[in-house]
């Protein structure tokens, strides 16, 4: 799941037709003044981060003059909005509003089909909308192999008010905003508001745009624009989580997940999705916090498991090391083992001094004890479950 | 009895000369599970351990009268895969592949909807019947009996390594599995737990369901509900993993994509509260499950 910055996707529904301000980036005071002389006009000036709700977080200004816009510009390429540091704004016409709409389209999980919400109440958050106001908005699901057919547009429109001219304009304006979800592999598009201006026409003046990952074999053009995997965290990567990355981008083989905790003593080298998940919670349970989260699993390889192993010891204050993981249907314990006694002997870390204790059962376990427990780590396969494996780790720890 | 499938399945493989695949045609014939035929186009004629290949389904099912299909092919195929399966009147399709773009989940799912075809997963481990020795997927991998051994129990789990372990659990307790089935790690998924309780209250072999969750989605909520108004009636026994994500800003992944918590839909906390009024055993360490299960089929055998 990727999110895509405003100006990006601003570029990819204007070429799909739809109307958007006259915009540019800026990444400096200087491109920033550039780009309101070239405009000419009043301007906005939005921090490009990949988070929601940036009015409320005062990363939205509007600036009338050059030494307005400078102003503000500095202002906003010094801030760090919802723990993402701004490096680029967008400078953009600002729009004489009579009214304003919302409209976007994103996929109901749980209908499991896209769904188109409007209203004829724009710019303030859809959730809010929909909590205090539902009768306010319009809630229309798509057959995902038929399309949206022109006709449903014209309904949902005239069910807000919209008549005219305008109500065709803005018809024409979601079977192309829905088009560009379908072709971008989007899974969110929305425009908040859609403006509708003194001088009686639509324009997009906000565009949040969001790409699925997964498809990012077919959406060579997205490339680069796409923060891949930006969904999954609140905040940008940390140095280590990148190196982590890398590790896990090395080799297609397995998975190599890291996610850097605040504090905590025990790295944390689990495996499954579901087992990482029960082997945190096991050990929040005995009243510790571990250092990471990780989650490895579908068979990785040595040099994958060494890397990861190396990366999570190499957080400071990190004195003892869990190792757990659901008993495996194809990830091979031995390769598993071999990579972990690597990371350590590497480390010059002592299993005798420095506790290891691992569950770890499945395939190829029994040459994987015999490796784990060469090193004198502390094994266990299948004689102990995941939660009495961990009572041993807290257990080991007290003596630390 | 089982759920889905059984020693009649008449099961084709697609995508059957992967790696992947091949090793998986490997495990389930040395499980004894009957694989009468494999699809990957352009290679008709070739064989994988002895199972004839073809270069579309429609050929498979000709010969062999395939009703159970397993997809092990690339994301960029899957939609495809199905969407033969579904032409070819195939009635229950299990769909291994991971990271399939959402668009063609939505797709295929609706298709199959629209049809009236069972679909398992997206990105899932698959399942496994031990009585009849029938596996489809991943399950067990070489050695199914670890983890696996017939009995009463009804497993579903939302982690493909979960539902082993979870099925591991049930052997350790003393008991074992009537059929254990990974949904598949995804949001988008074809048999939810919902759906597979409804199969397992008309299995006369099922005693007792166990539940492997995460925080995300609405299925346990959808879940809670079903057996709330009747339509489960058997003991259920969940645990819900990834407590720890609720501390844990909004937005953060853990675990398979499905775990996405967004506001209050998909906390690990409200699934339980839920599950527990309408009459589950939701055990608060994994560990619990071992007892609760004693306890519960011990009851039900003194009746």
């Amino acid at each position: 799941m990727g999110k895509i910055l405003e100006h990006h996707s601003k570029q990819i529904i204007r070429q799909a037709g739809v109307p958007v301000p006259d915009f540019h980036a800026a990444d400096s005071v200087e491109q920033a003044v550039q780009a309101f002389l070239r405009i000419g006009k009043p301007v906005v000036q939005k921090a490009l981060v990949p988070a929601g709700k940036r009015g409320k977080a005062g990363a939205i200004k509007f600036s009338e003059t050059s030494r307005d816009v400078q102003r503000h510009a500095a202002e906003l390429l010094s801030m760090t909005v919802r723990h993402f540091p701004v490096k680029k704004i967008l400078v953009e016409e600002k729009l004489e509003i009579a009214k304003e709409l919302y409209v976007s389209i994103t996929i109901d999980k749980n209908r499991q089909m896209p769904v188109i919400i409007a209203s004829a109440e724009g710019g303030i958050e859809v959730e809010d909308l929909v909590a205090e106001q539902p009768d306010k908005v319009v809630m229309e699901h798509v057959d995902p192999l038929l399309g949206l057919p022109a006709y449903k547009g014209k309904e949902i429109w005239s069910r807000l008010g919209l008549d005219n001219e305008l109500l065709l304009q803005a018809s024409d304006i979601l079977q192309k905003l829905y088009a560009t979800f379908v072709r971008c592999d989007c899974y969110l598009l929305e425009i908040n508001p859609l403006v509708i201006t003194k001088q009686g026409s639509l324009v997009a003046a906000a565009s949040v745009m969001a790409v699925d990952d997964a498809a990012m074999f077919r959406q060579k053009d997205l490339i680069g624009l796409v923060e891949v995997g930006s969904e999954r965290s609140w905040r940008p990567l940390t140095a280590l989580e990148k190196q982590m990355v890398a590790v896990n981008d090395a080799d297609y083989r397995g998975t190599a997940r890291y996610t850097e905790m605040d504090g905590g003593e025990i790295g944390f080298m689990c495996g499954g999705g579901g087992g990482s998940l029960l082997s945190y919670d096991a050990l929040v349970d005995l009243g510790v916090t571990p250092a990471n989260y990780t989650e490895t699993g579908g068979n990785p390889s040595e040099e994958k498991v060494y890397g990861l192993t190396k990366g999570i010891l190499s957080k400071p204050g990190v004195k003892g090391l869990f190792v757990a993981h659901n008993i495996t249907n194809n990830t091979q314990i031995d390769v598993m083992a071999r990579g972990i006694v690597r990371a350590l002997k590497d480390l010059q870390i002592n299993p005798r001094t420095f506790p290891v204790v691992v569950r770890e059962a499945g395939v190829h376990d029994e040459i994987g004890k015999q490796i784990f427990t060469e090193a004198g780590i502390e094994y266990y396969g299948e004689d102990k479950t995941i939660c009495e494996a961990a009572a041993k780790m807290v257990e080991r720890m007290k003596v630390v | 009895m089982s759920i889905l499938i059984d020693k009649n399945s008449r099961i084709a493989i697609q995508g059957i000369t992967g790696r992947e695949a091949t090793m998986i045609t490997r495990h389930s014939l040395d499980y004894g599970t009957r694989i009468l035929a494999g699809v990957t186009p352009g290679k008709k004629g070739q064989h994988v351990h002895g199972v004839p290949v073809y270069n579309a389904l429609r050929e498979a099912v000709t010969e062999h009268g395939i009703d159970t299909s397993l997809v092990v092919v690339p994301p960029a195929f899957a939609l495809d895969a199905v969407q033969e399966a579904i032409d070819n009147g195939i009635k229950l399709i299990v769909v291994t592949t991971e990271n399939i773009p959402q668009h063609d989940t939505l797709k295929m799912l609706n298709m199959a909807r629209k049809q009236g075809v069972k679909i398992i997963g997206p990105n899932t481990v698959g399942m496994i019947t031990p009585k009849d020795r029938v596996k489809l997927g991943s399950i067990g991998g070489d050695r199914p009996e670890r983890c696996f051994v017939p009995g009463h129990v009804g497993v579903i789990s939302r982690s493909g390594g979960m539902t082993a372990e979870t099925s591991w659990m049930v052997k350790r307790a003393g008991f074992g599995v009537s059929t254990s089935i990974g949904v598949g790690g995804d949001a988008l998924i074809g048999t939810n737990i919902r759906d597979l309780l409804e199969l397992f209250e008309n299995d006369p072999e099922t005693h007792v369901v166990v539940t492997f969750s995460e925080p995300g989605t609405a299925f346990e909520e959808e879940a809670a509900a079903f057996v709330q108004a009747g339509g489960f009636s058997k003991p259920l026994i969940s645990y819900i993993a990834g407590r720890f994500t609720e501390t844990m800003p909004e937005g953060t992944v853990f675990g398979h994509a499905g775990a996405f918590i967004a506001g209050n839909t998909g906390r690990p906390s409200e699934k339980a509260k839920k599950l527990r009024e309408a009459g589950a055993y939701v055990v608060d360490q994994y560990d619990e499950l071992m007892g609760v299960l004693q306890s519960v089929l011990t009851m039900k055998g003194a009746k």
